[in-house]
């Protein structure tokens, strides 16, 4: 099968900086026009029958992307199995609900607390746990996932089952409004986001932290007896992955202006860790195709009604057959002329 | 005399009923090439593992430069200038050689994820430090041509000597080899032997497990030996070499030769 990451990286290597700026900027343009897709004939393909097409492009399309970037920094990254990353999600979501109705905070002035309570919840939790391997790990992630939403279910000040509503929606900025009728605003935020997240990831990868990372995942013995700190880049990884789900909480809290425990199930954890699986762990651009498709495909194809979710599920288990590593798979190759320049 | 950097003072390690170590009494001097041999079983990794933090000893004492090493995490025993090869070559398969040996250089780095973040000037400045040991390394041990070759595609011989870089991108005063020679060709090993001789040259300290005796004899300036968790002689290679104890662990008790 034709290597789709090999193929795109050559090109992109054999670019000068020009060139790839501007590549760049066009694509992070027709990004973010995205939402007006469905208003041309030409491009109206792309509507989705039921729900409509601008908020699935920021619910899910958006939101997953960026959660599966941050859980792809977690699992893919440093190979720590996390089968609760929705407890970060939801972190975010219930201090955006909780500071967004007690408070006059806005919206972005709660992101960055909300990412904040997140990360310190990744550091608590993973502290103790990130000495675990495998198994063990990815069985405490699951616990935690789950006793933050029961711990929600049976807070009263937090509304119990029936959850926070009236969520203020952010303020207008820079002229523009947010609402229920303006998704697109929302679709830019979480563009936005996005945006920084790759940026981070692109920063670390090519770093220190990225190596450290990637010995971890490969041998972590050997790694640590590299000198690498392996539990405190665990614990990095680990909150920077909980800070990402904790901005995406934040957003979808003051888009949907209410949430409750049961927006917060397992169901979540598994969703976005298939798109990371399905895309291609460990490759950012795979994980940001992973998340695209599962989030877009099911609504796309709404139309086919109940048979939507089997004709899905046969898909996934067809594609993950015949690319176990993804869509994208993470780096198998070398440089461009590595081995031409060992001589072979 | 000369000052010893690594000791291990009555070093015990049992596995449940196997006892790896018996109160191993053992040490490196400064700036020589110790070699540790024994037959299979013996012991030797052990050692190593004990040294390094993989175990800790059931009892007994390791000191590094007068310091105890017992207790102390991997990482923290690495920092300290102790690094290793592995008996089963144990390369980050999908990194490049170069990274092989930058995550190995990182260690001593001051700046972490803000610095990456934000490309702050001791981040790159560090990063270019890293990356020019990194190459000087790989050509150290003739292999900077394969720098940006993934670690498992290199062929057997090379996937060693970046082992070998990669151990002494931590900045090591000792560096430990698990069998370095371990299926290299008679004309391989004489030129790893050269390079173990130009690593101890330029200041390292080198212990040296070891199977093949010409090897051994050629370039140790001493020789311990080990049988069944214990020391049975440590001198120089000629005095070794002799050693009846030695050659009976090698060849067998007479008893069992007959
Ligand atoms: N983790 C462990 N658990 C149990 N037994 C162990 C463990 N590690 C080593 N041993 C035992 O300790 C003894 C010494 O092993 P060691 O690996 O140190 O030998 P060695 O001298 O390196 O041998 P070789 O030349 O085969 O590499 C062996 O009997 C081995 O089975
Ligand atoms: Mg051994």
């Amino acid at each position: 099968m034709v290597n789709l990451r090999d193929k795109g990286a050559a090109l992109w290597e054999g670019w000068n900086r020009p060139k790839r700026v501007a590549f760049v900027i066009i694509l992070i343009g027709l990004v973010g026009l995205l939402p007006y897709g469905g208003d041309f004939s030409f491009t109206s393909f792309l509507n989705t029958p039921i729900s409509s097409y601008q908020a699935v492009l920021v619910y899910p399309v958006g939101m997953y992307v960026l959660m599966a970037l941050g859980l792809n920094i977690v699992v893919g990254k440093s190979g720590l199995l996390d089968l609760g990353y929705v407890a970060f999600f939801a972190i975010g979501g219930y201090t955006a609900g909780i500071l967004g109705t007690r408070t006059h905070l806005n919206t972005w002035e709660i992101l960055p607390i909300g990412m904040g309570t997140a990360m310190i919840a990744g550091v608590l939790l993973g502290l103790p746990t990130l000495r675990l391997r495998g198994d063990y790990l990815a069985i405490v992630t699951l616990g935690f996932g789950e006793i933050v939403r029961i711990v929600a279910l049976n807070t009263q000040s937090i509304g119990a089952s029936t959850g926070i509503p009236s969520i203020p929606t952010p303020p207008k900025t820079f002229g523009i409004k947010f609402d229920i009728v303006h998704n697109t605003s929302y679709f830019w935020v979480v563009l936005i986001l996005i945006l920084l997240v790759i940026w981070m990831i692109r920063r670390f990868t090519v770093r220190r932290p990225g190596r450290a990372w990637e010995a971890i995942r490969q041998d972590e013995d050997v790694a640590i007896l590299m000198g690498v700190p392996i539990l405190r880049y665990k614990v990095w990884s680990f909150s920077i992955g909980a800070a990402v789900g904790g901005a995406a909480g934040v957003i979808f809290a003051s888009k949907t202006q209410y949430v409750a425990p049961n927006m917060f199930t397992f169901n979540v954890s598994v969703l976005i860790l298939s798109c990371v699986v399905f895309g291609g762990m460990g490759n950012m651009w795979g994980v940001i195709l992973g998340g695209v498709l599962l989030a877009y495909l099911p609504e796309r194809i709404r139309f086919i009604s109940n048979a939507r979710q089997l004709v899905f599920g046969i898909a996934l288990v067809l594609i993950m057959n015949l690319r176990p590593d993804g869509l994208l798979p993470r780096k198998k190759r070398e440089k461009l002329g590595a081995a031409k320049k060992a001589g072979e | 005399m000369s000052e010893k950097i690594l000791e291990l003072n009555n070093v015990t390690m049992q596995f449940g009923g196997v006892k790896a170590l018996d109160s191993v009494n053992f040490h490196v001097n400064k700036g020589e090439i110790c070699a540790l041999i024994g037959p299979n079983g013996a012991g030797k990794t052990t050692i190593f593992n004990v040294i390094t933090g993989v175990y800790k000893p059931t009892s007994g004492e390791i000191n590094f430069n007068g310091k105890s090493l017992i207790g102390l995490k991997r990482n923290k025993i690495t920092a300290r200038g102790v690094a290793r090869t592995f008996q089963n070559v144990r390369l980050f398969g999908d990194m490049t050689a170069l990274e092989n040996v930058m995550t190995a250089t990182d260690v001593h780095k001051k700046s972490g994820l803000v610095g990456a973040l934000f490309g702050t000037p001791r981040a790159r400045r560090e990063e270019k430090a890293g990356r020019a040991r990194a190459h000087e390394l790989l050509e150290f041990m003739g292999i900077d041509h394969r720098s940006d070759q993934l670690g498992r595609n290199l062929p057997y011989g090379d996937q060693r000597r970046l082992e070998i870089a990669r151990a002494l991108g931590t900045e090591p005063e000792i560096v430990l080899l698990d069998e370095p020679a371990a299926g290299f060709n008679p004309a391989e090993k004489v030129a790893l032997a050269n390079t173990i001789k130009k690593i101890r040259d330029a200041g390292y300290t080198v212990l040296l497990i070891e199977h093949d005796m010409s090897l051994i004899m050629g370039i140790s300036d001493r020789v311990s030996v080990l049988d069944f968790g214990r020391k049975i002689a440590d001198d120089i290679p000629s005095v070794v070499q002799n050693d009846p104890k030695v050659i009976e662990a090698y060849l067998g008790a007479p008893a069992d030769a007959s």
